[in-house]
């Protein structure tokens, strides 16, 4: 069976309309939104401390090591922490219920072919 | 001119390691889908490696040490941008794109919006910023060859446009990712080894410093203050973030994962990757601001061990940074020619007397030598401005179609065409001013050389005032073709 005609079955439709479905958007959303603020106000922190305190980045910490440059590396770090936190969330909060979807979307499916009308491929 | 046997070695054992990781990697790779995608078979830690092998361009490897040396901490917005970039991409389009079951930007374009016109103008720009991200890899191949035994710029271009396409022929994507891997050690090794003893030879020195009246402005970002400077940074961080997932090799790779679990891993090791290799370029722009005077800022990376270490051991370390340069322009090259090579054979490499794997094979040779031509006839530009560009191009165009096509019901073909043209001719007109010897200064040169932040919101509102316009057309599979995006991978929907 082609892509296509399976995208016809009725089970999508009711997968988008089921609560649970909106469920998994949401919580994907209350991360994505909240840590996407927050990434790019972290970034713009830094070019507007770069372009209006000068003198602050300026501040030598160890040797030649200024704050700007700590910062800098900070920006590294914390572009790989928030992938992790990402990668966790996803992991235990959206998955699990991603596999209850996935049950009933196999059940409706195995219900058609048990009906003979759309056998999987 | 300088000629240096270990660096001609290194250049020949890197070809050579190459090819031969690719014939072994050629063994296991047998169908079409293999050319594409590697079977969706690749192990994280594996796919992590190649990710970053390909990533690594000749841009990261030795434009960011020249132009942080020459520029001062502003250009760290270059490889903070590039790293950030991945993490956009795995948080808004990786999933979704993957569930899509489309193989190529210009697959996903046709399915979300039932047009073959869509799907034709996407294959033409996946084209164009295949080849504008190609040309200075070649280019950066020719000076780095040129540094390393005075051999004519096009030489370098020619070899390594030689070994890529022997490589990609031979056996797509499953090899490409077997070489990468390497390639992203190789290139480590290559730069973490010399710092530490360039690093060491500073120390000796009684930790010598650049000439302190120019230091503090050297090491803060935009010292020179000013609106321009601060809309360069911006249109910078614009490109960079939301370019790379426009980036056709950068796209491919992620549906060489299994599922999604595997994806976001991959991101999170490809992150800590990333960030390991950028701490190396900032050394060597720092120690060349000690020692580099005499050194061309474009190969400042490779000419560092020579200077500052003259004899055998200092030949030995600068053949080991021209092993590692060479590892970058072959893996950043061979991930672009085999996805420009891929949407080629989808879309122009078609009829009767082209058929799978030798229509693949007819468009690897048109991938790889249009831009090898192009970057022996065209101006150098820098290599990482140059790359800069594509990036620009890569986030005014397929940005806005990546994030409303997956996040929007309401995009239409016709406000996708009218997006990406818009996005396409503005970010293009500056390619153009670059590349064109007029020059002029203001703020009509800061628009044009850097024109991702008003390109990309022009792209963003077109697409969208357009698609509200002609609203009639949406798709009517758009409702299904959602649920199938944003279902969670752990849901075995049809995808293809």
């Amino acid at each position: 069976m082609s892509v296509h005609q399976r995208s016809q079955h009725p089970i999508y439709q009711e997968l988008h309309d089921s609560p649970d479905f909106s469920e998994l958007r949401r919580r994907y959303r209350s991360f994505v939104v909240p840590w996407t603020v927050a990434f790019l106000v972290w970034y713009l922190l830094y070019v507007c401390m770069s372009n209006w305190a000068g003198g602050f980045m300026n501040t030598k910490l160890v040797g030649h090591v200024n704050v700007a440059l700590v910062f800098g590396l900070l920006q590294f770090l914390s572009t790989f922490m928030i992938a992790w936190l990402y990668a966790r969330h996803m992991n235990r909060n959206v998955d699990p219920l991603a596999r209850d979807l996935e049950a009933r979307y196999e059940a409706a499916l195995r219900g058609d072919a048990v009906k003979g009308e759309e056998p999987r491929a | 001119m300088i000629t240096s046997v270990p660096s001609v070695v290194a250049v020949v054992l890197v070809a050579i390691a190459t090819l031969a990781i690719g014939t072994w990697g050629l063994r296991l790779s047998r169908t079409t889908s293999d050319f594409f995608v590697a079977s969706r078979s690749v192990r994280p830690a594996l796919n992590a490696s190649a990710i970053g092998g390909e990533y690594l361009s000749a841009a990261s490897f030795l434009g960011v040490a020249g132009l942080v040396l020459v520029f001062g901490a502003d250009m760290l917005w270059y490889p903070v941008g590039w790293t950030a970039g991945y993490l956009v991409l795995l948080v808004l389009v990786a999933a979704p794109l993957r569930r899509s079951g489309a193989y190529t930007l210009p697959d996903f374009a046709e399915a979300r919006l039932a047009s073959a016109k869509v799907r034709t103008t996407c294959t033409l720009m996946v084209v164009a910023i295949g080849w504008l991200y190609l040309v200075p890899q070649f280019q950066g191949a020719g000076i780095t060859l040129e540094s390393a035994t005075g051999a004519p710029p096009w030489l370098g271009a020619v070899v390594v446009a030689t070994v890529v396409l022997v490589n990609v022929l031979s056996g797509g994507m499953r090899s490409i990712t077997f070489v990468q891997a390497f390639q992203y050690w190789l290139k480590l090794t290559a730069l973490l080894v010399p710092a530490i003893v360039l690093v060491g030879v500073w120390l000796g020195d009684g930790r010598p410093s650049p000439d302190g009246a120019t230091n503090d402005h050297w090491s803060l970002p935009l010292a020179d203050g000013g609106g321009q400077g601060l809309y360069l940074t911006w249109s910078l961080i614009i490109a960079t973030f939301l370019g790379t997932m426009g980036l056709p090799h950068v796209v491919v790779r992620f549906y060489t994962n299994p599922d999604g679990r595997a994806a976001r891993r991959t991101t999170v090791v490809v992150l800590a990757l990333l960030g390991a290799f950028y701490l190396l370029p900032p050394i060597y722009a720092e120690l060349g601001r000690v020692y580099g005077e005499r050194a061309d800022a474009n190969v400042l990376v490779l000419d560092l061990p020579r200077l500052m270490l003259p004899g055998t051991s200092g030949e030995m370390l600068s053949a080991l940074v021209t092993a590692g340069a060479f590892a970058a322009f072959l893996s950043t090259s061979s991930g672009l020619s085999v996805a420009v090579a891929g949407v080629l054979t989808q879309d122009v490499f078609r009829g009767p007397r082209f058929t799978g794997v030798r229509a693949f094979r007819a468009a690897a040779v048109i991938a790889v030598v249009v831009p090898c031509v192009a970057a022996v006839a065209a101006p150098d530009l820098g290599i990482a401005k140059a790359v800069g560009l594509a990036f620009a191009v890569a986030a005014s165009t397929f940005c806005p179609l990546l994030v409303l096509g997956i996040w929007w019901r309401g995009l239409t073909d016709v406000g996708a065409i009218a997006g990406l043209g818009t996005g396409f001719i503005s970010s293009g007109l500056g390619v153009a001013y670059s590349l064109s010897p007029f020059t002029t200064s203001g703020w009509f040169d800061v628009l044009l050389s850097q024109p991702a932040a008003w390109s990309v919101p022009l792209a963003f509102t077109t697409m969208y005032a357009v698609s509200r316009a002609t609203a009639s057309r949406v798709p009517s599979h758009v409702r299904r073709f959602m649920v199938r995006l944003h279902t969670p991978e752990a849901v075995a929907l049809d995808r293809g």
